[in-house]
């Protein structure tokens, strides 16, 4: 459903993205990881368009070109389709948690109010937020504020959601709520690409894991394949450190 | 010495009708440069060619002058200037004009870096935000940085207002009779200055503190929504040098709803 091929990008002389084919199927539960720098975060911010690719190829939601010089009418068709879930939530801190979550829906989908109300509310319950509504964003803890992002996403039914670290600012006691949330989701069968440095999640939920290292996909597969049986040693090394740090 | 109070009375109630004029020229400077403002510090945001440099010098030279300066100047240069391309004497328009096109003009130089670096204050992150629920750039930016951008400005406007009020009793140079120039007038008779000069001081201390007043009630409306955490109040204190003091209302926690919401999960 979603197809990258060849994706470069560059910031000034040093090229971030040196070639990247991804694939996302209906259902997949994909999760990036890699040593920071890699890429993994340039990689989504290109795909959702919030940078633009120097070069390579999109197929998505019926849109097919050049990353480089998508219409204003294509970028928009990609927004409208994909959710993203913040590393520090970036929650609209002007609105309450119940609005943050009708904003896209009323504005951007032209959803009538009272309907994106019943929409952000069962949104909101299943992220256990629904106690919250008349909340701002400075008076919620960083996992209440992860799952309000999460609810904002989901709301708008997109057909894949990216998650860029969703849960490298929170506290580690947060983390979990967060997992949880995201856990359930992916058992509901949604889409989801997820860069994390929780491996257990990665191992047990994604059913697909990609490792990155220098701008290049250095190996993908099934979550066996890649924690069990690395094939390439840069990838081993990777697991070593990581694992070892437990 | 001993102060004149049965003169001091008089000038209190001579004056009183330098307090519109005054005020005129505070609201006019400031419903003229606000949205002027506003507009220059996109300009200068977004890097709009040509118009952004242009702006630039201004603000450095309206900033770089003294006020005074620019008074002479544009009472001077503005009425031969008129009289070149209309023709007229221009010596027959109110001064109080003048008066409106130099604090209007330094005000929107001061504006112009109030916004701009209160819209620099909004993290980038919003404006991502707005993107990947499918807004345009434009409602985005309407909705949800404009607001917050506007809360972080609120304060230094307040600044921008209270030098404006200050500023304005320069005014009686172009011979506009505000409540500075109604005062020195009536001094100028029996040499009273001194009194004439403390109706004045008083005069400009409750325009300032009903301004400043004016200004924290539009601050707490604007920033409801970073209230729960720090609630300021009014500091009523007109000479105290303490902060305002600063009372924390305890954000509900309650562990109970904590573990409702877990067992939802």
């Amino acid at each position: 459903m979603l197809t990258i091929k060849n994706l470069t990008k560059s910031y000034g002389p040093q090229q971030i993205l040196k070639g990247i084919d991804f694939q996302v199927n209906q259902g997949d539960v994909i999760t990036l990881i890699g040593p920071s720098g890699s890429g993994k975060t340039t990689l989504l911010r290109t795909i959702t368009t919030l940078e633009k690719g120097d070069g390579g190829t999109i197929d998505f939601a019926g849109v097919q070109g050049e990353l480089a010089h998508l219409s204003k009418n294509d970028i928009r068709t990609i927004r409208q389709n994909v959710g993203f879930v913040f590393q520090n939530y970036n929650l609209f801190n002007n609105k309450t948690t119940l609005q943050n979550v009708t904003e896209g829906l009323v504005v951007a989908h032209k959803i009538p109010k009272a309907q994106a109300k019943t929409i952000a509310l069962a949104a909101l319950k299943k992220v256990g937020m629904a106690d919250y509504v008349d909340h701002y964003p400075s008076q919620l803890s960083g996992g209440q504020a992860q799952r309000v992002g999460i609810a904002r996403a989901i709301a708008l039914k997109p057909q894949v959601i990216f998650f860029d670290e969703p849960t490298s600012a929170l506290d580690p006691e947060l983390v979990g709520e967060v997992l949880k949330v995201m856990r359930q989701l992916a058992e509901e069968g949604a889409t989801m690409v997820v860069i994390t440095h929780q491996m257990n999640f990665a191992r047990n939920v994604a059913n697909k894991v990609v490792f990155m290292a220098d701008g290049q996909v250095v190996e993908a597969g099934s979550p066996t394949d890649i924690f069990d049986h690395p094939q390439v040693p840069r990838t081993q090394q990777f697991l070593a450190e990581i694992l070892s740090n437990v | 010495m001993s102060l004149d109070t049965n003169f001091m009375a008089q000038v209190f109630k001579t004056a009183i009708a330098g307090v519109p004029v005054t005020l005129q020229i505070v609201l006019v400077a400031l419903i003229l440069s606000l949205p002027i403002g506003f507009i220059f510090a996109l300009v200068r945001i977004y890097r709009v060619k040509i118009l952004s440099p242009i702006i630039r010098l201004y603000v450095s030279f309206v900033r770089g002058t003294p006020l005074i300066a620019q008074i002479l100047i544009i009472y001077s240069a503005f009425p031969s200037f008129l009289a070149t391309i209309i023709g007229k004497s221009a010596f027959s328009i109110d001064p109080i004009n003048y008066a409106y096109i130099v604090f209007t003009l330094n005000s929107i130089a001061t504006l112009t870096e109030v916004f701009r670096s209160a819209l620099q204050t909004v993290d980038k992150g919003q404006l991502e935000a707005g993107l990947m629920v499918g807004m345009a750039p434009r409602q985005t930016f309407v909705r949800v940085i404009l607001p917050q951008a506007l809360v972080s400005a609120l304060p230094n406007i307040t600044n921008a207002t209270l030098y404006l009020i200050k500023n304005s009793s320069l005014a009686f140079i172009m011979s506009v009779k505000d409540i500075t120039a109604i005062a020195k007038t009536q001094a100028a008779f029996s040499y009273n200055f001194l009194e004439a000069y403390l109706v004045v001081w008083v005069y400009y201390l409750i325009i300032a503190y009903a301004a400043e007043l004016l200004f924290w009630f539009l601050e707490r409306y604007f920033s409801r929504f970073q209230r729960t955490t720090t609630a300021k109040s009014f500091n009523w204190h007109l000479f105290s040098f303490k902060q305002p003091t600063t009372t924390v209302q305890a954000v509900q926690y309650d562990p109970k709803k904590e573990l409702v919401n877990h067992a939802h999960n």
